[in-house]
């Protein structure tokens, strides 16, 4: 059961300067200083009236939210979403950048500007709670609360990357379980381990994202999966481990096997599009993109070592909640909870929705969802399904313990 | 003389003695950069080299003395990295040096003087573009399958897709080559305002050779504003991650994508010592360039 649309209406309106229809009878009816006078008279009211509201009266204002464009669904602007909220949305445009948050929310003056904000779980949730930045989230107010996957309230990896000491300071909206794709036309079969990412028959035509924590991660299940190397933990690896799995990428590097590492959606699907490789360890929506540009066949498998999973998160900074905007928060993350936002950001970006319910609300709703859509997602629903539930997979880890080891070996793989 | 003797005296005013506003106005006019040079350029820079030697936290740094940011630098892969874009760097000038100066000879020695200035004009124009944009186009150019490719192919004068040209060290040289060509063009163009036209009637006169003219007398002349340029493409080459971010192969990266890449680690004093780095860099190269060719005659004219 899910509530689809949770509306809540400004609580307070700022209070008239003059009733609107009366201006024109008055300029008629009086000299202009008395009309001066009363008009000053007004506006001195109305300050005053609204120098005593509480700090709640304020929540008719723009909810602040510190975004990127894939936290939003229904079109290129946030109407849809404010709609559907009920509030409106002020966003400014964020990147997925650590530092960027860190700098604004810990170090700058973050929580004047936002009232909420996205970035990874697995990490800065903790970060940002420790410091006092983000506040606890009260899920009693979230009605949708009631349909966020499973696996966020039975604890372990998945339920500790919305929580801060047990309590919940983050909600999630999007996740996935990266993979490999491959330009199955080229390839000529399906994939389904990465050691084909590793293979010389792909020498020069294959790729990785430039950055250490998804890659090195990736390549670390691989390894611990196919017996190459011991290591525990893959998303949290020891320095002689980071060492290992660096040391096997450095090897493959002087061998010429990657093309590059890739930087951005854009640079990803470009990649693969235009075939100057045929398989990558990325994003989901770069396969996305990638097969749409020119009608490829590029596919996204699903890698029997397991996966590097992660989500992105909403969270109530502490000036959000300051100024009263947590119903607006609350309206907000009921609707990234609902299978109206889940069913859009599947079919649109290719994250998995984080409820319960959206295949019903896909097969509830055939006048927005057609039979190929409809079919399409349903397989994309399920192939999700599977790569979540492989035992192999590692959450992201936003700041492993050996940061530093993660951090001078990768500059040795990028020097090699 | 105060004004108040000077009233008393005689009765001359108190403004004539006084600086005016305009003269007032105008001594700010001159301190206004120098206050901006100090509060936006010396001052940050000098924070930059306090910063580099802070302690690192989890998510800033604190006050101390430490040099470990150095150390992660020079004694790891990075200085690598920083030697390398270096290296290439300097092919790039060097290119750049061969295409875009005998653009601005050309345009002192044959372009008559009135179209002088609206020709250069013209290589203001992909400035108007963003940077990035003027990046990426060049993938469809460069790629396997791209414009080059594509062109050579079709006229049978390879029969394999060239993969050098893009996401390797030639497809940087490439971008940087395309992005700083203008600056040595400039440079070269008021570098050449040191060489009279009348020189090269002289050369001519006297028998001298192109190449001999060349090395013997425009070098010379135009040396400071030349290096100029080139220090100008060099240092931009070491600091703009956007180019071997887009066109670089794997691993691929200057000095600039190190800091960017320490930042987005937080680890902001390794950031601010590669900052330091490279401004300590520049400033040798300055000095250098300025021992051999007195940098001031770039703005001296040349009687």
């Amino acid at each position: 059961m899910y509530v689809s649309v949770y509306k809540i209406k400004p609580k307070v309106k700022s209070a008239p300067l003059a009733p609107p229809h009366s201006s024109a009878k008055v300029k008629q009816t009086m000299d202009q200083l008395e009309f001066n006078r009363r008009q000053m008279l007004t506006i001195m009211g109305g300050a005053a009236a609204a120098a005593s509201l509480p700090l709640g009266a304020f929540a008719a204002d723009p909810f602040k939210l510190w975004a990127p464009g894939i936290a939003k669904v229904g079109g290129k602007d946030w109407a849809a979403m404010e709609k559907e909220a009920g509030i409106s949305i002020a966003n400014i445009a964020k990147s997925a950048r650590a530092d960027e948050s860190i700098q604004k929310m810990v170090v700058g003056d973050g929580n004047k500007l936002y009232d909420a904000m996205t970035d990874n779980g697995g990490g800065m949730e903790d970060a940002l709670a420790s410091q006092g930045a983000i506040v606890e989230i009260d899920t009693s107010k979230i009605p949708n609360w009631a349909n966020v996957d499973a696996r966020y309230k039975e604890g372990g990896d998945a339920a500790d990357t919305i929580r801060h000491e047990g309590k919940v300071v983050a909600i999630p909206y999007i996740s996935n379980a990266d993979s490999l794709a491959f330009n199955h036309e080229k390839v000529g079969e399906e994939l389904t381990s990465w050691e084909a990412l590793f293979d010389e028959q792909f020498r020069g035509r294959a790729a990785m994202q430039n950055d250490f924590g998804p890659t090195l991660t990736n390549t670390a299940i691989y390894l611990k999966q196919s017996g190459k190397q011991d290591i525990v933990n893959a998303s949290d690896m020891t320095e002689d481990e980071v060492k290992g799995v660096c040391g096997f990428l450095i090897d493959l590097k002087k061998k010429g096997h990657f093309r590059t590492f890739w930087d951005g959606v854009q640079n990803g699907a470009d990649l693969l599009s235009s075939e100057e490789v045929l398989v990558s360890s990325c994003w989901e929506v770069i396969q996305i993109f990638a097969a749409r540009k020119n009608g490829q066949d590029i596919r996204y498998g699903s890698m029997k070592e397991g996966h590097q999973a992660w989500n992105n998160v909403v969270m109530l900074t502490k000036g959000g909640q300051e100024r009263g905007m947590e119903d607006s928060f609350n309206a907000l993350a009921n609707v990234y909870l609902s299978p109206w936002f889940g069913s859009r950001t599947l079919a649109g970006l290719g994250f998995t929705p984080q409820m319960t319910g959206v295949n019903e609300y896909i097969e509830s709703n055939p006048d927005e969802f057609d039979a190929d859509t409809k079919a399409l997602l349903t397989e994309r629903l399920a192939r999700k399904k599977e790569r979540n539930e492989n035992p192999g997979n590692a959450w992201q880890n936003v700041f492993p313990t050996n940061i530093r080891a993660y951090q001078d070996w990768w500059a040795r793989v990028q020097a090699a | 003389m105060d004004s108040t003797t000077s009233k008393a005296a005689g009765g001359s005013s108190v403004g004539s003695l006084r600086p005016s506003l305009s003269e007032t106005m105008g001594k700010w006019a001159f301190r206004l950069p120098i206050i901006f040079m100090v509060v936006f350029f010396a001052l940050p820079m000098a924070l930059t080299v306090v910063f580099s030697v802070f302690e690192r936290t989890m998510f800033w740094m604190e006050p101390g003395f430490s040099l470990l940011a150095y150390e992660n630098f020079f004694f790891s892969a990075r200085l690598n990295n920083f030697l390398s874009s270096m290296y290439y760097s300097l092919i790039a000038v060097a290119i750049c040096f061969v295409l875009g100066f005998p653009i601005a000879v050309f345009l002192r020695k044959s372009v008559p003087q009135v179209a002088q200035h609206r020709v250069v004009l013209l290589f203001i124009l992909p400035f108007m573009v963003s940077e990035v944009i003027r990046v990426f186009a060049l993938r469809p150019v460069l790629q396997r399958n791209g414009l080059v490719n594509e062109t050579l192919m079709d006229l049978g004068l390879i029969s394999e897709p060239i993969t050098a040209l893009l996401y390797s060290h030639t497809g940087v040289i490439i971008g940087e080559v395309m992005s700083f060509l203008p600056f040595i063009v400039f440079s070269g163009f008021l570098a050449m305002e040191a060489v009279p036209k009348y020189i090269f009637e002289v050369c001519d006169d006297l028998g001298a050779g192109t190449v001999r003219r060349f090395i013997d007398v425009i070098l010379p002349l135009a040396a400071p504003g030349i290096f100029a340029g080139c220090v100008f493409i060099f240092v931009n080459g070491l600091g703009v991650a956007l180019l071997p971010n887009i066109l670089g192969g794997a691993g691929a990266v200057n000095a600039g994508l190190i800091a960017t890449q320490a930042i987005a680690a937080l680890d902001f004093p390794l950031a601010m010592a590669v900052s330091a780095i490279m401004m300590a860099t520049l400033m040798g190269l300055l000095y250098i360039g300025h021992r051999l060719f007195d940098l001031t005659k770039i703005l001296s004219p040349i009687n």
